[in-house]
C-alpha cells in the first residue's frame, strides 16, 4: 500500500478478478439466520463471509458503563483464526480488530435511536469467517441488516463500500490484492436516505480530485448495496407469510 | 392506500404526526423500524422492543429471593422486583409468576410488581411483544382456541413471555404460536389456526 509495486492491477481495462473499475464483487445477504439472537444477518461479499448477531437492548454490564440518557452500543469485530493467510491461528482482540470495532460502533451510534433505551446496552457481534479484503465495509453492511432484523429503531440504513487507487486508476470495492498492492484505499459508509458519510478512512495518498471521484463512485456503489440489504430484509417477512400455506 | 412493507428510513407520512418509532425530518415522518403501512395509512412496526407500562400483566421467573423481596426476570433490560409485603406465599428461585406492574421508575429502571400469582410447572416461551394482540385475539378468541385444542393452560404476559402448562400439548401449541408469529400481519388468522388444529398440519 502506498508505494508503487510491480504487480499489474489493471490489464486491458479489467481488474485481476475480471471486474471493470466501477464494478462491485458479488454480494449475497441473508437476514435472520440465527434464531437464538434478537437479530442476525450473514453476508457473502466476494470471498468475504461474515456473520453478525445482535442482542439487546439489555441490562448494561458492567453497570458503571451504562449511560442514563441513552443506550450504549457495544460492538465486537473478530476475525476467526482461519479467516485468511495473515491470521496465524489466533483470534483474540488485536490492534486491528479493536480499531474496527470502534469505527463500526461509531457508525451505528449515529443511526440507532439510542435515546429510546436509557441505561441499556446493545451488543453487535461480528464474526469474520473468511476474509478477502474489505471486511470492515462488509461488516458495517451486514450489521445494519442485523440491527434492523432485531427490531432496534434506526433512523436509516447504512451501506459501506471502499474505493481506492490501484494501477493508477480509481477503482471501486478493492479486493485483497488491490488492498495490499494498490496505491490507496478509502473505505466509506453512506446512509441510505440522505447519503450522509458515516465512515471515512484512508490509507495511502490521493489528490483532492481523486477523493471526489472515489466518493462519487462509492455513493453509486452503495445504492446497489442498499437495494440488496432491503431485499434481504423484505425476504424475511415475505417468506414468513409464504412458508405456511394451509 | 395499499398495504406496504416499511424499512428503517422509509417515508411514512407527510407533515408532523405523533407516531411511535418514527421521527420528523424535512416536513415528513420517517420510520425507524421494519413495519407495515395498513389500508388507513397507519404505521405498525412488526417487531419492537417491549416498553413496560403500568398495569401490564407480565409473566416472569424469580431469579433472586431475599428477605425484602424477589427479583424477577421479565425479558426486559431492567428486571422486576416484588416486595415481600405483596406476596402471601413464599416464592422460590426459579418459580414462574404472573404479576402486574405497579410502578415504573422514571428512568425505566427496576419495575415494582404486585398481584403476584405463582404458576404451576410449565414452560416459558418467548413471543414478539408486538404480536401479542394477535396471540390473544378479539375477546381472547385465539387464546381460547389454543387452550381448547392444546388441552391445557396458556398464560400470555405483555412482556412477551408465554407460560404453557406442563399438562398441555406443548409442541402443538408452540407450532401454532409459530404460525401466529409468521402470519401475524395477515387477516383471517383465527380460521388459519382452527384449520391447523383440525387438520393437524
Amino acid at each position: 500500500m502506498g508505494g508503487n509495486s510491480d504487480v499489474k492491477l489493471i490489464v486491458d481495462g479489467k481488474r485481476l478478478d475480471g471486474r471493470t473499475v466501477d464494478e462491485l464483487r458479488k454480494i449475497r445477504i441473508q437476514a435472520g439466520i440465527v434464531p437464538a439472537a434478537n437479530g442476525s444477518a450473514y453476508i457473502e461479499w466476494g470471498g468475504n463471509k461474515i456473520i453478525c448477531g445482535v442482542h439487546g437492548p439489555r441490562e448494561c454490564i458492567p453497570k458503571h458503563g451504562a449511560n442514563p440518557h441513552r443506550a450504549v452500543i457495544k460492538c465486537r469485530y473478530s476475525m476467526s483464526p482461519f479467516a485468511s493467510l495473515e491470521e496465524h491461528g489466533r483470534s483474540g482482540p488485536s490492534r486491528r480488530s479493536v480499531e474496527l470495532s470502534k469505527v463500526i460502533r461509531e457508525v451505528f451510534e449515529n443511526l440507532v435511536v439510542t435515546e429510546e433505551f436509557p441505561g441499556t446496552q446493545i451488543d453487535v457481534f461480528i464474526d469474520v469467517l473468511q476474509a478477502e479484503g474489505g471486511t470492515r465495509t462488509a461488516s458495517i453492511t451486514v450489521a445494519a441488516v442485523a440491527l434492523a432484523n432485531a427490531g432496534i429503531p434506526m433512523r436509516d440504513l447504512v451501506a459501506a463500500v471502499s474505493g481506492g487507487k490501484g494501477g493508477d486508476e480509481l477503482v471501486l470495492d478493492l479486493g485483497k490484492l488491490e488492498d495490499n498492492f494498490g496505491q490507496s484505499d478509502m473505505p466509506l459508509a453512506f446512509s441510505a436516505k440522505d447519503k450522509k458519510l458515516l465512515l471515512v478512512q484512508m490509507d495511502g495518498l490521493l489528490t483532492k480530485e481523486e477523493i471526489r471521484g472515489i466518493i462519487e463512485m462509492c455513493e453509486k456503489g452503495s445504492e446497489k448495496i442498499i437495494d440488496l440489504q432491503k431485499n434481504a430484509l423484505k425476504e424475511v417477512y415475505e417468506k414468513g407469510r409464504e412458508e405456511f400455506k394451509l | 392506500m395499499e398495504r406496504k412493507l416499511i424499512l428503517p428510513g422509509d417515508k411514512i407520512a407527510d407533515g408532523k404526526h405523533d407516531m411511535p418509532y418514527a421521527y420528523f425530518e424535512n416536513g415528513a415522518m420517517y420510520a425507524t423500524l421494519i413495519g407495515f403501512i395498513d389500508e388507513t395509512g397507519r404505521y405498525m412496526p412488526i417487531e419492537k422492543p417491549y416498553k413496560p407500562l403500568r398495569d401490564d400483566i407480565i409473566v416472569g421467573v424469580v431469579t433472586d429471593a431475599r428477605h425484602a423481596g424477589y427479583s424477577v426476570d421479565l425479558g426486559h433490560s431492567s428486571g422486576g422486583f416484588v416486595s415481600s409485603r405483596f406476596v402471601r406465599t413464599r416464592l422460590q428461585l426459579g418459580d414462574i409468576i404472573l404479576a402486574k406492574i405497579r410502578s415504573i421508575s422514571e428512568t425505566g429502571g427496576i419495575m415494582d410488581l404486585g398481584d403476584v400469582k405463582r404458576l404451576p410447572q410449565g414452560k416459558i416461551v418467548r413471543f414478539p411483544t408486538s404480536k401479542i394482540p394477535r396471540l390473544i385475539g378479539k375477546k381472547s378468541s385465539m387464546l381460547e382456541l389454543i387452550k381448547k385444542y392444546g388441552n391445557g393452560d396458556v398464560v400470555v404476559g405483555n412482556n412477551g413471555y408465554v407460560w404453557i402448562s406442563d399438562k398441555s400439548d406443548i409442541p402443538k401449541i408452540m407450532k401454532a404460536m409459530k404460525i401466529i408469529d409468521d402470519k401475524a400481519h395477515t387477516s383471517g388468522l383465527t380460521d388459519t389456526i382452527t384449520q391447523f388444529f383440525e387438520k393437524g398440519e
